[in-house]
Formats: C-alpha cells, structure tokens, sequence
C-alpha cells in the first residue's frame, strides 16, 4: 500500500466536512492509502463517489474525466490532462486540484 | 431607426474648428458593423490613411457604443473607444464600463468620431441630441476623480445625472499609456487611448442621462432572455461573490500570477491577497454598472495594516496582481492605494507595473542607482516609493520622463542586460498582468497576435464550449493552444460590438438571443462568428496598411522565457513558436508566410474592398 493526497483549492471545506483537513478557507486536503499501480483517474474517481462536492464540481463520473475547467498539478507541477488520467501514482504524492476561470 | 436597439445617428466633432455634425447611420452600414468595436474599426480604417500619426490632429478618437447599452440588458452601459495608439502605432480597441455607453444613446447618439486638436483644453457636454465644446483651461492638471467633481458642481447635476469620462495628468502630458478613465475607476486602458485624447486637448466627455429613445422590439423575449442571463452569470465562476480578484490563487496555483517581473512564481502569500480574503476583511460598498445585478464592481474601506481607513475602489485581478506580486508588495491595502492611484493620475495599469517592476529588477541588480531614480529606493515591495514614482512618471518629471514611454521603449534605450528583462510584444503592447507562461499560453499567444492592442481572439482559451468548440485537453499543447486561439477567434470581437460587460454577460448564446429580441434580428451564432472575424481582418488590414510587421508577433525575451520555478517550471511555449503562428495564420485564413488576410478570406466577410489596401 502507498500513502497519497487529494488537495482541493476551491473552498468546500464547510462541504467536505471533517473528512478533509481544512489547510485555509479556500485549501482541503486529504491523505489516502491506496494500493500500488492505482492511477489518477482512479483515485479521484474513488473519492468522487465517495464526497459528493468532488462529483459535482471537480471529477465528472460519468466521462471519468475532470470538468473542463479544472487543472491538475502533481506534487506542485502542472501537468498535461492526457498524462493526468494514466499516470501511475506512487508513495507521496500529491495531486492538487484548482478551477481555471475565464476570468481575471 | 427601424432596428431596435440603434439611436441612428453619430455625432462628429471637429476640434480644431470647434464644429459638431450629425450623420445618419444607415441600415446596411449597422447590419455589417453593429456597433462598439465593429463601428469603430470600419472608421477608423476609411478615416485615418496610412502614415498619420497617433499625435497627428488628423488621427480619430472614436467612441461607439452599441445596440444592447442601455437596452435594459444587465450591466450593458459599455462602450468601445477606437484609434491609432501610441504604444503600438497601430490600431487600439480599448472597453469600458461603467455607464457612458447607455447614456450616450439615451442623449441621441450611437458615437462620438474626434478629430482635429482643439487650441486649448476643452470638454464636451451632450444632451437632447446636441452637443458643445466647452472651455476646459480650470481643469488643467486634474486628476481624473476631480474632474469629476468640478463638472457635477459646475453644471449642478446629482452623482448619475451624467456620466464623465476624461484624461488626468498623464493624458495631458503625454505619458505614452494613458487611459481614459470615468464613472468613478471604470477605465479604457489599453494603447495609450488616453494619451491620443490629450494630443486633441479634450479633456472630459460629459453625456445627460436623458430617457431611452431606440426601439426595444420584443420586450417579453428580451426580459425573458436577461433573466437566463443574469442566472447564467451569478453561477459563472467566482465573480458573482468574490469579483475577478476570486481567481487570484487558482491563477497562482497554475503559474499564472505574476511575482516580481517573472524572476520567480513563488507568492506564498497569495491567500492573504485574493477576493476572498478582501471580501471577508475589509468593508464593502457596491458601485454597480447601468442596470448591473451581477454587480461585481465595489468599493473598499481598508480595515488593517498601514492603510487602514484608506477608502477607493477594490481593485479588479490585474490589479491585485499589479501592484501585489508583480511589485513584491504583500499588502492588499496598499494594494487599493496604489490602484486609486493610477487611476486617478489616467494610466494604465499593466502597462505602468510592467514598468515598474522592470525598474525594481534593474535596481536589485545595479543597473539603477537611487541617484538615478531621483533618490526614490525602488526595492522589491517599498510601495511608497512607488507612489511617488507613478507620480513623477504621470508628470513627466526627472527620471519619469524616461518611463513615461513605456517599457518596450525604456529598456531598449537603457540596453545591455536589462534590455532582456522587460515584459512586452515586440509590437509594443504589454500583456495583461498574468505570468501567461504558466497555464495562459492560449492568452501569451493572442497578446502577440492581436490586432487590438489587448485581447481579440480568446477568453484565455477557457470555456469555448460555451460556442460549442471543445476546450483545450493541454493547455501547453503548442498545436491545441494555436488551433483553439483561431478557432475561437470571432466571438469576442463580436460581443465587444454590442456594449455589454463580459463580466455580467457570460454566456455568448444566451447574449446572443438577447441583441436579437432588441434588434429584431435572427443572428446565428456562425453569423455572430463572421460578424467578429469581420471585425478582426479589418483591423489586421488597418495594421498592415499602418506599417505592422509579422515579425514582430512575438513576445520579448523575457515574456517567452521559460519558468524557472513554479507550476509551469520548465515549460517553453517558444519551442515551436514559428510553427504555432504558420498553423494560427493558415487556419484564419491569412497567408501562411506573410500573415496577411487571403483574398478569399476577405470576400467571405464582405471586404472585397479591402484587397486594395494590402
């Protein structure tokens, strides 16, 4: 088994609940054990069935895709979607998810 | 006028000789145009030949407002304002808010063309169909917000009896990014607009409130409609709740927000710096727009920190970032000091933080010596030196006479090493104030492609299903991010025609049905596409009539450079810059090799007169 993490900028800490640790008003996160070979798209996709703020507004089910506006880094890096889905997590990491807005 | 949503008339002001006309406008000319950016592009084009100069009196200053401003379509009191910049010597599409753009209707006018220079400064007062050139010499020196006030007071009317919008000091001595600024902090900013007003020697444009005179017609589809709109928008993002500044740690989460002229994108303090973190702490008044419920336009009381009791108006994203990371400031109340501050003096302002931070750079280096900044300690965050720089930069004293040009111009005459470091295209215009080398690569890419000055063909390639183009799976796919922009491209340059606020107006379908309940049109969304593309290679031909170089579609050094730090460490959108623009031209259908508009393309969009001029 391996640890990893789910980071959540997008102010659902009062949504989630005390499942997530609230690291600011606007940061959640939750650390995971997973067993070794699970992918992104499989991890966000266990925790989206799980929480519901993460099936409506971050990872739609449905496509096992994010919602088009949101962007993924892995440990603190942006990442192209196409690699998101199929990388292979391993030991520490952190993914961390953010909304792009047309906005600003 | 038989079309909705049009007063059908343009008012013409000769300063030079102090004469005003009126033109009717005729059916053809709005069906092809429609208004805002459209109207002005086409005059600017039949009204300014090839090598007049920005400063020349013969150069035009053209406001146009459009057909939903003032229609009761929330938030539309937006107007566009036209000419030949300075910053780039090209064509300049700058919006505004606030709310000029309905009263202008509502007083007789779809427009206002300038031209000529008028002997001394003057103003113009617009009421009831009529217009006047007033004297304007009291006014000298003002800044923006007390111009203001001494024309409420002298012409005796309430706070939104008028709408003023007018040049500070900046605009008055020729600091080359001036803005035109009114409404109380609504600005059109970009390509130094402000500074072609000063040139003229007109200081203010005043319009009446007056009562709707233009045909609505059908109402019920109209309110209908506004209402799917404005529900559409509340849920959009975070603006609705927090206002542009809501995007400002996403941004930095991607490695989007500018810090300290892109020698780092790491800002740890950006939580203490966005919308939230604004909204929750300090006191909040809503200022909103004609007719606006989205409202996002506020202002602030500072409730912490060594400005604390300062009161302006919250600053928007660019700002925030402008004067926070860009500068090394992490204050937010100073913040809104420094943004009451440019606004007040008429300046751009990314223009004046690209600047600004660029001098901070090269003083951390010894390239300056406070000997040469007129004593003032530009260190990284001392924002009361900042203060007094801005203000010599508006007056053009001492050393502010050198960054009165703008970075582009300053650090190519400074030379050596820090000529690399400055942040613009090499056309001359500067980006808005992201770190668009992070996650922004479609808006990095429009910036320098751009044939406004600012932003023409994407929302920052964000949310193009909303026109039903699938978004951009990577965003630094240099063969996705090229494909999207000319995709994409057409959309916003129509909806800069219709003189609404992108901000309250979010969903281009539903903007879309609204303009046709006004007018009485049945546009498609393909004809609304055209309809912008139309717009665009009319002013691509401007451009190249005025002398624009395909070279110079490019970013600087440094704004191409790759991130040394950050989210987007290591990412270099550069590396296939030249065959991002040869797929970006063939898809617009331009000229793979020079860039300029194919023939085809041109009588596809009803421009056949155009291929003369190329």
């Amino acid at each position: 088994m391996i640890r990893v993490k789910l980071e959540i900028w997008m102010w659902l800490g009062k949504e989630l609940e005390e499942d997530f640790q609230s690291l600011s008003e606007m940061r959640s996160i939750r650390e995971e054990e997973v067993e070794e070979g699970i992918t992104i798209r499989d991890f966000i996709d266990r925790l989206a069935q799980r929480y519901q703020p993460i099936r409506e507004k971050v990872f739609d089910r449905g496509r096992k895709s994010f919602y088009p506006h949101i962007v993924a880094t892995l440990n603190e890096r942006v990442i192209s979607p196409y690699e998101v889905y199929d990388r292979v997590l391993k030991d520490g990491d952190k993914i961390t998810v953010l909304p792009m807005y047309v906005g600003g | 006028m038989e079309i909705g949503g049009y007063v059908g008339k343009i008012l013409r002001v000769d300063l030079s000789n102090g004469k005003t006309s009126v033109e009717e406008l005729s059916r053809s000319f709005i069906e092809k145009w429609v208004g805002g950016a459209g109207f002005g592009a086409r005059y600017l084009h039949e009204e300014v030949p090839a090598g007049v100069k920005w400063s020349d009196p013969e150069n035009r200053l053209i406001w146009t407002s459009g057909p939903l401003a003032g229609s009761g379509v929330y938030g539309a009191g937006t107007f566009n304002v036209a000419s030949k910049g300075p910053i780039t010597n090209l064509a300049g599409c700058s919006q505004a808010n606030g709310y000029f753009g309905a009263y202008l209707k509502f007083s007789g006018f779809d427009g206002i063309i300038f031209q000529g220079k008028a002997p001394s400064l003057v103003y113009l007062w617009i009421m009831d169909g009529k217009a006047e050139i007033r004297d304007a010499r009291p006014l000298t020196g003002k800044d923006v917000w007390e111009t203001e006030d001494v024309l409420r007071k002298e012409l005796g009317v309430k706070e939104k009896d008028v709408s003023i919008y007018g040049i500070g000091p900046a605009g008055e001595n020729g600091v080359l990014y001036s803005a035109i600024v009114g409404d109380r902090g609504h600005l059109a900013a970009h390509n130094g607009l402000g500074t072609v007003m000063g040139s003229k020697n007109l200081k203010a444009v005043v319009t009446y409130r007056g009562k709707r005179n233009f045909q609505i017609k059908d109402p019920e589809r109209l309110k209908e409609r506004n209402e799917a709109l404005f529900e559409h928008a509340k849920g959009f993002g975070p603006f609705y709740q927090w206002g542009t500044g809501g995007g400002f740690s996403s941004l930095y989460g991607i490695g989007c927000l500018p810090v300290k002229n892109f020698i780092t994108n790491i800002f740890p303090e950006h939580e203490r710096m966005n919308g939230q973190y604004m909204r929750t702490h300090f006191e909040i008044r809503p200022m909103p727009c004609y007719m606006c419920r989205v409202a996002h336009v506020k202002e602030v009381t500072v409730t912490e920190g060594p400005y604390k009791g300062f009161v302006g108006e919250e600053p928007e994203y660019e700002q925030l970032a402008a004067w926070g990371p860009q500068i090394g400031n992490i204050d937010l109340g100073a913040v809104v000091m420094l943004t009451r501050e440019v606004d007040r003096l008429g300046m751009d302002c990314n223009e004046a933080s690209w600047t600004v931070g660029w001098v901070m750079e090269c003083y951390e280096k010894g390239v300056f010596t406070k000997k040469d900044l007129d004593g003032l300690d530009m260190s990284w965050g001392n924002v009361g030196a900042v203060k007094a720089m801005l203000n010599k930069i508006a007056r053009r004293e001492g050393v502010g006479n050198l960054l009165a040009e703008g970075v582009m111009r300053v650090s190519q005459k400074i030379g050596g090493e820090a000529a690399d470091w400055a942040i613009y295209t090499l056309k001359g215009c500067t980006p808005r104030s992201h770190d668009h080398r992070g996650g922004r690569w479609a808006e990095l890419f429009d910036t320098c492609l751009t044939n406004t000055s600012t932003l023409e063909s994407t929302w920052a390639g964000v949310h193009p299903q909303l026109v039903d183009i699938p978004a951009v799976t990577d965003p630094f796919s240099h063969e996705e991010v090229s494909t999207l922009n000319a995709k994409f491209n057409g959309i916003r340059q129509f909806d800069d025609c219709l003189g609404t606020c992108r901000i309250a107006s979010t969903h281009p379908k539903l903007q879309l049905e609204c303009l046709n309940a006004v007018t009485g049109w049945e546009l498609s969304l393909e004809d609304a596409f055209n309809i912008g593309r139309r717009v665009i290679n009319q002013l691509r031909v401007f451009n190249f009539r005025q002398g624009m170089k395909k070279e110079e579609e490019r970013p600087s050094l440094r704004y191409g450079s790759i991130p040394v730090d950050g989210p987007a460490q290591g990412k270099n959108i550069m590396e296939k810059w030249d065959w991002m623009v040869k797929n970006y031209y063939t898809l617009m259908g331009w000229d793979p090799e020079t860039g300029k508009p194919l023939p085809k393309t041109l009588e596809e969009l009803h421009l056949k007169d155009l291929i003369k001029d190329l």
